[in-house]
């Protein structure tokens, strides 16, 4: 039933030594999917990508590519490509060289010719071709592997950290461009990255892995606003967790002395929810009073002001509770001073809970 | 003032060190071996001669002697061979070795590097009469062999020029498998990865990509390993036998049997020139092809 997957990973698993590094990896992936695998250093993301390019083997498990078994076959015998983190470009090759290196083998000069002045019109790097390796600012260098490895036309392409190595600026802008082209070409893009906003703004679908574990995968809307788990509500964006302590129909948190009111029954007696610091309403205590419930008044303990919003640190008891103010008012004044009493307040149907 | 003064003269002291230990030298045997020679002590004339005038006593005998006579240009052939099959079995021996030691984990690296410089704290003699032992008659090997009834007799194993060669790629080994290293050791191993990963196969990617960038590492371990094999005059006395003749044999036969130093002198100073000259023209042409590749 799951044949119409075009990428099928199954229950994949890898050792270094002693130290599992992938646990019983099961994962699927449609065609043309831009998919995000986004995890901390050390959660196994970047060895998945390398057994995937074949520069591994796995202890266990199956990958199927367009329903072909391709675990056992090498990295030269697989039809796709993988952009390397430091882009691996050969420093003895120029543009033009490094561009055919792929594809030397299989066409005639006019051919390769061909592929070469199309691809570089398509990544905008045709002045480019005489140049050497050394030459070229980061920017062009990540071009020339990304070029290098579409004028293949893998089935699949793997990218290690495709932005890392690029300064913010220029990140944001390539980020764009990815996107496009992915859409453009229709290849199914699989990336590894540590930067969760990368990983947001990049995928179609992402997954998110912790010491060799998939712990959730779904599109990035759900795994920001609906988080299965902890870990992730952390990890992407910023999450204030709560814990709940049910006490007959009521809620309670013990931690802000506050009563909380779900939308939904809940059965546990002890809970965590989780409110995204957007869905947090502050207002001065002046003309508000506190609600019987979901509403807190606390003192602002920090904050950063960037502009088109502003970070609060409102603290209440020993409980600190993020919130972001957006910057709608007119009045440069708006900002709230440190240490003054503030009344956060949200809604119902802002509180999300987790599962563990 | 006083310290730019200083600050000149410092930085000449390397000339001052070359000009006084290579090129005085060098002009010295150069003026032997355009003398000629005699009995007595010294064993050549004077090259300028004050009688009656002056006399310029130069002749290029020695040098039309060598041309000459095939004793001496063919055991600087065979040198010269013997050193260009000792490089290329360095080389070829050399290789793996020095990609295996950059491409293995850290802690195993130094303790294969060790390996590899350990020979050098014994004496180069030592290493070389260890062969001998090794090779010899009645030596472990021939033992062995006997022991396990593979031969019936000893093999001359020593004394021919495969013993020779043997011994030289023996010791000279470490002094290609270092400079190797050092270029390998750079070596990003993501472009092999990348390679792979374009289609080609190993021996494709060997030959486009770990060839290419190694070859500033192949020419200064085969610099290492080529010259000095040249003038070798320990191991092919220890290891050789008659058969073959070498031209560190012939000089130092020339110098200290025959006394004939404006001989030996011609042969030390053609040996030079012939290696020199050859090299100083590689290096350009290398040096110009690798600007344009950017090695």
């Amino acid at each position: 039933m799951n044949d119409s997957f075009f990428l099928k990973i199954e229950g994949i698993s890898k050792s270094f030594g002693a130290l599992r590094v992938l646990d019983n990896i099961n994962l699927n992936i449609s065609k043309s999917e831009f998919f995000g695998l986004l995890g901390a250093s050390g959660s196994g993301k970047t060895t998945l990508l390398r057994i995937l390019g074949g520069f591994e083997k796995p202890d266990s498990g199956k990958i199927f590519l367009d329903g072909h078994d391709i675990t056992n076959l090498e990295s030269f015998e697989r039809p796709l490509n993988y952009m390397f983190q430091s882009y691996a470009l050969f420093p003895h090759l120029n543009v033009y060289n490094n561009l055919a290196f792929g594809i030397k083998d299989h066409f005639n000069n006019l051919d390769i010719k061909d592929k070469v002045n199309k691809i570089s019109k398509l990544l905008s790097i045709e002045n480019l071709l005489e140049r050497r390796i050394r030459q070229l600012s980061g920017g062009e260098q990540q071009r020339v592997a990304l070029g290098r490895c579409l004028i293949k036309e893998p089935k699949l392409l793997l990218l290690d950290e495709p932005l890392a190595a690029l300064d913010k600026k220029l990140r944001s802008k390539t980020q764009l461009e990815l996107t496009s082209l992915q859409k453009k070409l229709g290849i199914t893009f699989i990336f590894v990255t540590h930067d969760q906003e990368e990983a947001m703004s990049l995928s179609d679908k992402m997954a998110i892995m912790k010491d060799g574990k998939i712990i959730e995968h779904s599109d990035p809307e759900t795994i920001y606003e609906n988080p299965k788990n902890e870990y992730t509500a952390n990890f992407v964006g910023i999450a204030n967790i709560l814990k709940i302590s049910k006490n007959i129909n009521s809620y309670f948190s013990d931690e802000l002395g506050i009563q909380i009111s779900l939308n939904n029954n809940v059965e546990n007696n002890n809970f965590k929810i989780l409110i995204r610091p957007e869905k947090i309403k502050i207002t001065s205590m002046a003309n508000n009073v506190e609600n019987p419930s979901n509403s807190f008044k606390g003192k602002i303990l920090e904050k950063s002001y960037l502009g088109s919003f502003t970070l609060y640190e409102v603290i209440r008891k020993n409980k600190i509770i993020t919130v972001l103010d957006q910057n709608y008012s007119n009045d440069k004044n708006f900002n709230f001073p440190l240490g003054t009493e503030v009344l956060c307040r949200w809604t119902k149907e802002s509180i999300k809970l987790l599962e563990d | 003032m006083k310290n730019k003064i200083f600050e000149k003269y410092f930085v000449l002291t390397p000339y001052f060190w070359l000009v006084i230990f290579f090129f005085i030298p060098l002009a010295i045997i150069f003026k032997i071996s355009i003398s000629v020679s005699e009995w007595g002590m010294p064993p050549y004339q004077d090259l300028i001669i004050f009688d009656n005038g002056f006399k310029f006593n130069a002749t290029l005998y020695n040098y039309l002697y060598i041309l000459g006579d095939i004793y001496y240009y063919g055991s600087f052939l065979n040198s010269l061979l013997l050193a260009l099959i000792s490089t290329i079995f360095c080389i070829l021996i050399g290789f793996p070795i020095a990609f295996y030691i950059a491409t293995s984990e850290i802690k195993i690296r130094n303790i294969l590097l060790i390996l590899v410089v350990i020979p050098f704290w014994s004496s180069f003699l030592l290493r070389v009469y260890a062969w001998k032992i090794i090779l010899q008659n009645n030596g472990i090997l021939n033992l062995l062999l006997l022991k396990l009834g593979i031969i019936s007799e000893p093999l001359q194993l020593l004394y021919n020029q495969y013993a020779v060669i043997m011994g030289i790629v023996y010791t000279y080994l470490p002094l290609m498998i270092l400079p190797l290293y050092g270029y390998l050791n750079k070596f990003d191993l993501n472009l092999i990865d990348a390679s792979k990963d374009l289609g080609l196969n190993r021996i494709k990617t060997f030959f486009r990509i770990i060839l290419p960038l190694s070859v500033p590492g192949i020419i200064a371990g085969s610099l290492l390993v080529f010259i000095p094999v040249v003038g070798e005059f320990i191991i092919p006395e220890m290891l050789g036998g008659s058969d073959r003749l070498y031209y560190g044999k012939i000089l130092w036969e020339e110098f200290f049997v025959n006394r004939n130093w404006p001989g030996a002198s011609a042969l030390a100073f053609s040996g030079i020139f012939v290696l020199v000259l050859p090299i100083i023209i590689f290096q350009i042409i290398y040096s110009k092809w690798s600007q344009r590749n950017e090695i």
